[in-house]
């Protein structure tokens, strides 16, 4: 099918384009890799009046380290120059081993980082990502700018914390703190199609190498991304055992997920990998906590 | 260079590759207008009102065309049992692939809104949507116009004494066997156009397998004599046995002929999901028994399949599945039944293997069994019951000259890592190449630690399948070569019907024309359009096209080069018509039969990862050993080796068509499944063995569906081999094979 009319503006300055969001509100939608937004209008299940394509502001694609040791990606970054900088690879190790799991090379050379964030898919990656990380969203309207911690900024399917004439325009990943581990799981039917579950996992260990910040957060099983509250609650303040870790893992299946059922799985069997995954996770993330080749 | 056994580039090749080559949506004709098809969205019900004023006086529209508007308004491949278009107060619906009447107008935007105006009332009636639903007693008739059970057709083969065999054994397997249905998913959907000539004939051009079969099909229900219809094949975007059955070809001949006018239709992708059948769903009990050394000395076996609402091919995938039940082994003694079932679902019918597939996953998943509780070599077992040259079926007849399947077992089992010894055959230890450790590509799809939870093993099948059509059909190819030239052949013009549906039968054709006349490839024009410019070929399938037209190519050449030297009258023009050896159908009591022309083998051994927390499987490597005959062209031999092979994969492991009360569930491809270039195996080895078919042109047998046949229980002794588990039910879901392993696992501990 092709998407019912709209209007479209192509803004050369980020002034511009907020400018438009101010004028079109609610009936705006903006275009970034259009990777989610064209299937969705080509499928009629989207059909937004007005159409404002940020391809033509070039600020809006950068990738820069921050004062504190993390890194700043611009929202129009492409999926593909996350994946291959090196900045990202030395200062989001995370972030890095998630990129190929991102549909396909194709889509990743199109689809915007922002993009992915705004959408809020909850069988999408990059929101569980920024949970785990404790990232931030830069939200920009005529009126001002704030920036969104990720807890705050997903809030429900496909919904997000941004105002009608607000514009994600970039996205700031802390530093990895001292004694810290991280590690990514999924599983996927298929190659480049959405998991049925991934799991991304950031953790700490304190001085006496017990679990301090656990951050777990999932995709594929609720609402948007879920952060694991439950399992970090069991792993706060103890050494990560491998009983410990497994009865964080149980927990993380039994409390923290409501997951759903569809043709690919049944809830059941997306608990079991919430299971299994947040296992292997936790496993690997307290291995390189403690300094151990993964 | 020689013609046969080159790997010449598909004449095609560089028209598909560029976008010049038309395909049956890519035509468009002056003055067309556009139609879009209501299919029944209940299953099954009545209609109860159709008032369709509302979609007539909308923009742009043409005509409705409805159950009246249809001059015979039955038709099917094997038996007339469904309706063109069911759409009239009273009609029913059996099946969500019913068209149930058709909207044209001048656009298809305007047609489709009309679609949306149609007011239609539906009563629904009690339906069965499985093959224990549609045997249970008292259950509801899907036709109760053809009898009083949903059995559509049964077969029996009774050889030898089951009782004598079953006293004989030392060792006894019995388990049951579930298969699922399979989605074609061709590139190209469904399309066509259909009008009406100013000499007054009707002419589709669509995308089909056997262009004689569909204009008889269009003739029959329009009333009119086949002469008056002409179907036209351009290039087709895949089969697969998709495109056996009508799909849009009456539709498009009937609207264009009441119109007058010329009608384009083009299927979307759920469309083609639901509006066509699939590799039909099956189950199955079987009890096999042998002796202690490994001696086969019973087999019996009950199964069934899903034939849906309509018969469509399943008379003929059910004469294939019951003698495929019993694999390619002498058992002196068996018993079979075997019937196709009515049901409210989706209709099954062809698809690539044919029956063979479901039959071997029995066969093979027995032996498998047998072997495991022999404590036997896998191959061992098989070579100690494998049919030999001047084997008997057990249908009583004779296999034909050329009984190959020990050569392909030999083959495969030795490259994957079987030896001779003089006990018997006996797996070593396989070499685990670097790539297979650790491939960057496929190494991203499950990143957990040391692969720890990764269990790997190899498993071992063989099968053969049929070449040509079976079980008495008076199957035949015709050929019509002309020789140009004066003293010296100049050029070749070649007339045959046989649909190159993508896998390359037109080049094919060239290359066997070019070997026996002698000329150069480029000498060559082949003529395989429509019906008009040509005579019957039959279709395209039953892996039947390389071995009927190379036949009947090399007859008319050998006629032509005869009229060459014989006569002065330039061209020479040589029409020749092959008829394969006859065979006989199944006796109905006993199964006695002497049912194909010719066999294929083929055996395959595949090594899977299977991680066994999570239940996902990897194919890693595949070896595939098929004996062709003769290689016409190499390249396209392994091509389709590795096709049948992604496909074979796809059905064991990811494609899982689901339906609900005969609602198709997996209607687009991001719901159904089907593997992309990362999720087949990362090494499929094809071991191509070239032992002449006495009745094959220049020695090549039928081979493209056999490498699809032994994957699944090569796959699912792998997967045993790996975990201790049998699992004997497709298809090997993560999720399946996680519950039985947490199972085992519990249970163990």
């Amino acid at each position: 099918m092709k998407p019912p009319p709209f209007a479209y503006h192509a803004p050369t300055t980020l002034d511009e384009a907020l400018q438009l969001m101010a004028e079109h509100g609610y009936g705006a939608k903006v275009l970034a890799g259009g990777q989610s937004l064209i299937a969705t209008m080509n499928f009629r299940l989207a059909a937004p009046a007005v159409l404002i394509d940020l391809n033509k502001i070039p600020e809006l694609s950068i990738i820069q380290p921050t004062a504190e040791g993390g890194a700043l990606v611009g929202a129009m970054t492409r999926h593909v120059q996350v994946e291959q900088s090196e900045l990202i690879a030395r200062t989001a190790p995370l972030l890095h081993a998630t990129m190929p799991h991102i549909a396909h090379p194709q889509i990743r050379n199109r689809g915007t980082f922002g993009g992915s964030i705004a959408h809020a898919d909850p069988a999408a990656e990059l929101p569980a990502f920024l949970r785990a990380v404790r990232g931030q969203v830069l939200a920009q309207s005529r009126r001002g700018q704030r920036w969104i911690d990720a807890d705050d900024f997903f809030i429900g399917l496909f919904s997000t914390a941004l105002e009608p004439d607000e514009i994600v325009t970039a996205v700031r990943l802390p530093a990895m703190p001292a004694r810290s581990g991280w590690s990514m799981q999924e599983l996927s039917r298929r190659h480049g199609d959405f998991a049925l579950v991934a799991v991304e996992a950031l953790l700490t260990l304190d001085a006496d190498g017990a679990c301090d910040d656990v951050r777990l957060a999932f995709c594929g099983v609720g609402e948007g991304p879920v952060l694991a509250t439950a399992a970090a609650a069991v792993l706060q303040g103890q050494r990560p055992t491998a009983e410990v870790i497994e009865a964080a893992a149980a927990i993380a299946a039994s409390d923290d997920v409501d997951p759903h059922s569809d043709v690919h799985a049944t809830s059941a069997y997306r608990r079991h990998l919430v299971d299994v995954l947040a296992k292997r996770a936790l496993t690997a993330a307290c291995a390189r906590a403690a300094g151990e080749e993964v | 260079m020689r013609a046969v056994g080159s790997s010449l580039p598909r004449f095609d090749a560089h028209a598909k590759v560029t976008g010049q080559a038309l395909y049956s949506g890519d035509f468009n004709l002056p003055n067309q207008c556009y139609m879009k098809i209501l299919f029944g969205e209940r299953s099954p019900a009545r209609i109860t009102h159709l008032r369709l004023s509302a979609a007539v006086a909308s923009p742009g529209v043409l005509a409705v065309l409805t159950a009246d508007d249809v001059p015979l308004n039955e038709y099917g491949l094997i038996l007339p049992d469904q309706e063109v278009l069911c759409g009239r107060v009273g009609g029913v619906v059996r099946s969500v692939i019913d068209q149930v009447l058709l909207v044209i107008a001048e656009t298809e935007a305007q047609a489709a809104a009309a679609l949306d105006l149609i007011d239609i009332g539906y009563e629904d009636l009690p339906g069965v949507y499985s093959i224990d639903e549609a045997l249970a007693a008292n259950a509801p008739l899907v036709h109760p116009e053809r009898g009083e059970s949903n059995v559509l057709l049964s077969y029996k083969i009774r050889h030898g004494d089951i009782e004598v065999g079953f006293a004989q054994a030392d060792v006894i397997v019995e388990h049951s066997y579930t298969t699922h249905p399979q989605e074609h998913a061709y590139l190209q959907p469904e399309a066509g156009v259909g009008w009406v000539r100013p000499d007054g004939k009707v002419e589709v051009i669509v995308g089909g397998q056997w262009m004689h079969e569909d204009r008889d099909q269009i003739a029959r229900a329009l009333n009119l004599p086949p002469e008056r219809i002409v179907v036209r094949y351009p290039a087709i975007g895949g089969a697969f046995g998709g495109r056996e059955d009508i799909s849009v070809q009456i539709v498009l001949a009937l609207a264009a002929w009441k119109l007058q006018r010329p009608v384009k239709v083009q299927w979307t992708r759920s469309e083609s999901i639901r509006g066509h059948h699939k590799r039909h769903a099956s189950v199955a009990s079987a009890k096999w028994a042998a002796t202690q050394d490994g001696r086969l000395v019973a087999a019996q076996i009950d199964v069934s399949t899903d034939a849906g609402a309509y018969a469509y091919t399943s008379p003929k995938v059910l004469g294939n599945l019951i003698l495929a039940t019993l694999g390619p082994y002498d058992i002196p003694n068996a018993h079979v039944d075997a019937r196709s079932v009515y049901t409210n679902n989706v209709p099954g019918g062809a698809f690539r293997g044919f029956g063979s597939p479901q039959g071997h996953w029995i066969a093979e998943m027995q032996m498998n069994h047998l072997a495991a509780a022999l404590g036997m070599d896998p191959v061992e077992l098989r070579m100690r019951n494998l049919w030999r040259e001047g084997s008997e079926l057990a249908t009583g007849s004779k296999l034909p000259a050329g009984v190959t399947v020990r050569e392909t077992l030999t083959a495969c089992a030795k490259a994957a890592g079987w030896q001779k010894l003089a006990a018997g055959w006996q797996k070593s230890a396989l070499d685990q190449p670097a790539q297979i450790a650790a491939s960057p590509l496929h190494g991203a799809y499950s990143l957990d630690v040391g692969h720890s939870h990764k269990a790997r093993g190899i498993g071992i099948a063989t099968s053969y399948k049929n070449v040509g059509f079976s079980l008495g059909f008076v199957d035949e190819c015709w050929a019509t070569v002309e020789l140009h030239g004066g003293a010296d052949i100049e050029q070749v013009v070649l007339h045959h019907a046989g649909a190159d549906v993508g896998q390359g039968a037109h080049t094919i054709m060239r290359q066997i024309a070019a070997e026996m006349l002698q000329v150069p490839l480029d000498k060559i024009e082949l003529i395989a359009s429509d019906t008009e410019q040509t005579d019957n070929s039959g279709s395209t399938s039953a892996s039947r096209m390389t071995f009927m037209a190379g036949n009947a190519i090399k007859g008319a050449a050998q006629m032509a080069l005869q009229l060459w030297d014989a006569e002065e009258d330039r061209p020479v023009v040589a029409r020749y018509r092959y008829v394969p050896r006859p065979t006989t159908p199944y006796d109905p009591e006993t199964g006695a039969a002497d049912p194909n022309i010719s066999y294929g083998y083929c055996s395959q051994a595949a090594e899977v990862e299977v991680d066994i927390d999570t239940g996902h499987i990897t194919v890693l490597r595949l070896w595939s050993a098929n004996d062709v005959g003769k290689a016409i062209n190499p390249t396209m031999v392994t091509g389709q080796i590795e096709g049948a092979v992604a496909q074979s994969v796809g059905w064991t492991l990811l494609e899982d068509f689901k339906q609900e009360r005969g609602r198709v569930l997996t209607d687009k491809l991001s719901t159904y499944l089907i593997p992309t270039v990362l999720d087949v195996p990362r090494q499929v080895h094809s071991i191509v063995l070239e032992i002449p078919d006495p009745q094959g042109p220049l020695g090549a047998r039928g081979m493209a569906e056999m490498p699809f046949v032994p994957t699944a229980p090569a796959i699912a002794a792998a997967v045993y081999a790996a975990t201790g588990i049998w699992f004997d039910d497709l298809p090997l879901t993560p999720e399946r094979v996680a519950l039985k392993l947490a199972q085992k696992n519990r249970a163990v501990s």
